[in-house]
């Protein structure tokens, strides 16, 4: 990523403008509300979204179906990736499954998955089967990088499981944990949207976004695409703050061990 | 420790390749011998049978009762958690021998105090230097309750001055605490300087060439003494 300089800046908020005029332009051109709204339309369907009773029930329905299926992708795609990473005939036995899963259009999996469960179930099935080999993948590479060196020197030193998975394992994966969460999560935001798009559950973003498209309100489709995107980058921004928990809580501990030791 | 005809072999290509065959060895308790000999001949093969990081194929290894029990290995490397403080490095090998913690705490900085490096507790491999790094690792080495402490060449990275200073601070941990010490090294200065008992190995398949015990003390060794100097001439011959 390129440093953020002043200069960068400037011409991130100039491309975003020349977007934003493309746009308006477009829509002026056209002049039909119904196909493509003026970003000023949308902006006041998204205010009026805002202000809307049910907004809070469909945005934490759809949060609440992602955060599920993201906590289940990296619980499952971490411990299999482990496992799959120290066991090779464990990791051939899933190759076909993550090999059908990487295959198989995201529709088709909604699609069936609407044959096979209920609406609200769809999202985190589906969720599942895009999101897993993302972070299995990651998980399992991460364990073959672990460094021979070191592990050779954690049985020399007669360390302890409990060590050895605390002080070498985790920390060894730890880049790659934070890699496939966070792909896996940018992808789980799509995946549900588009599960409630097609099998329109009581609530979810998703559903709601299916509804306006139907009355032809497509400014209306356009605020729920801006919330989505808002939530994506959300969940980025929390995400990149829990990872610098840790950094914190080090420094502070590096601190302390200073006061205490003298060392400044 | 008696090394009693021991043999490894690699499988290279598919094909075998021979490394070490019926070597024997005898090696005196609580003294350091320096094995030298030219690269490749198996040296460092034969140190990770006797650590256990590889399987003997043949032959077997003879300890006594006082040499029994986990061994230390200095490797080339410093091979140091990079993202744990030098205490935590030293700590670590101590958690197995003393249960609490702010014992072992206190142990472990004895130990990184003798490397000189106090100052240094807190902070991460990465902000030393090589030859702090492999101090650290000597502090690690000496801290594990090892009574046979392994050396595969641990200073042959580092520039010749700092080297020397860490042979210093070797010899000073292992002089008030002395255990078992087999170090391989090509270096024939350092292994005078350094060993009760210097043995010449030959290329492979390995064999001991001649040995040298060196009854002189350390502080007396000198490369300006005509004894030494004779001594470590014959190593030539």
């Amino acid at each position: 990523m390129p440093r953020s300089t002043l200069a960068t800046k400037v011409v991130v908020v100039l491309s975003l403008l020349l977007l934003l005029g493309v746009w308006h332009i477009g829509s002026l051109v056209l002049d039909a509300q119904v196909i493509l709204p003026t970003p000023s339309k949308t902006f006041s369907a998204f205010i009026t979204l805002l202000q809307y009773k049910p907004l809070s029930v469909n945005l934490l329905t759809t949060v609440g179906r992602a955060l599920k299926s993201f906590l289940i992708i990296v619980t499952v795609g971490s411990v299999l990736g482990i496992i799959a990473g120290y066991k090779p005939l464990f990791s051939a036995a899933l190759q076909p499954l993550l090999v059908m899963c990487k295959a198989i259009p995201v529709m088709s999996i909604i699609l069936l998955a609407f044959i096979w469960f209920s609406s609200g179930t769809v999202p985190l099935f589906s969720a599942f089967l895009m999101g897993f080999p993302v972070m299995f993948v990651q998980v399992e590479e991460g364990v073959r990088l672990i460094s021979e060196d070191l592990s050779e020197m954690s049985h020399m030193y007669h360390f302890s499981q409990k060590d050895r998975i605390m002080h070498l394992i985790i920390p060894s994966l730890t880049p790659s944990l934070i890699t496939g969460a966070k792909a896996s999560l940018s992808m789980v935001w799509k995946v549900v949207i588009a599960a409630e798009v097609l099998t329109v559950p009581r609530y979810g973003v998703g559903s709601r976004m299916q509804l306006a498209q139907i009355n032809l309100e497509t400014a209306e489709v356009l605020a729920w695409t801006l919330i989505a995107i808002l939530l994506t980058a959300l969940g980025d921004v929390l995400f990149i703050a829990m990872l610098q928990l840790p950094k914190r809580f080090r420094e502070l501990k590096t601190k302390h061990f200073e006061r205490v030791h003298g060392h400044s | 420790m008696v090394i009693h005809n021991l043999s490894k072999h690699y499988m290279v290509d598919g094909e075998s390749l021979m490394v070490l065959s019926d070597f024997s060895l005898e090696v005196e308790q609580d003294a350091i011998t320096a094995l030298v000999g030219p690269s490749g001949c198996g040296k460092t093969t034969l140190l990770r049978l006797i650590g256990g990081l590889e399987s003997i194929d043949s032959g077997y290894i003879e300890l006594n009762d006082q040499e029994k029990g986990p061994m230390s290995y200095l490797f080339q490397e410093p091979r140091l958690l990079p993202w744990d403080s030098v205490l935590t490095n030293v700590e670590l090998v101590l958690r197995e021998s003393i249960p609490t913690k702010k014992e072992r705490i206190q142990r472990a900085m004895e130990f990184i105090s003798l490397v000189g490096l106090e100052e240094y507790a807190s902070f991460k491999p990465d902000q030393l230097s090589g030859g702090m790094r492999q101090r650290v690792a000597i502090a690690r080495a000496f801290a594990f309750p090892a009574k046979i402490m392994l050396l595969d060449e641990p200073f042959q990275s580092l520039d010749s001055l700092l080297r020397w200073s860490l042979v210093q601070a070797f010899i000073t941990l292992w002089e008030k605490n002395k255990r078992t010490v087999l170090y391989i090294t090509h270096d024939v200065q350092e292994a005078f300087l350094m060993a009760d008992r210097v043995v010449k190995l030959s290329h492979r398949p390995m064999r001991v060439l001649k040995e040298y015990p060196i009854m002189m003390s350390r502080s007396e060794r000198s490369l300006r003494d005509p004894q030494f100097a004779e001594l470590f001439s014959q190593f030539y011959q």
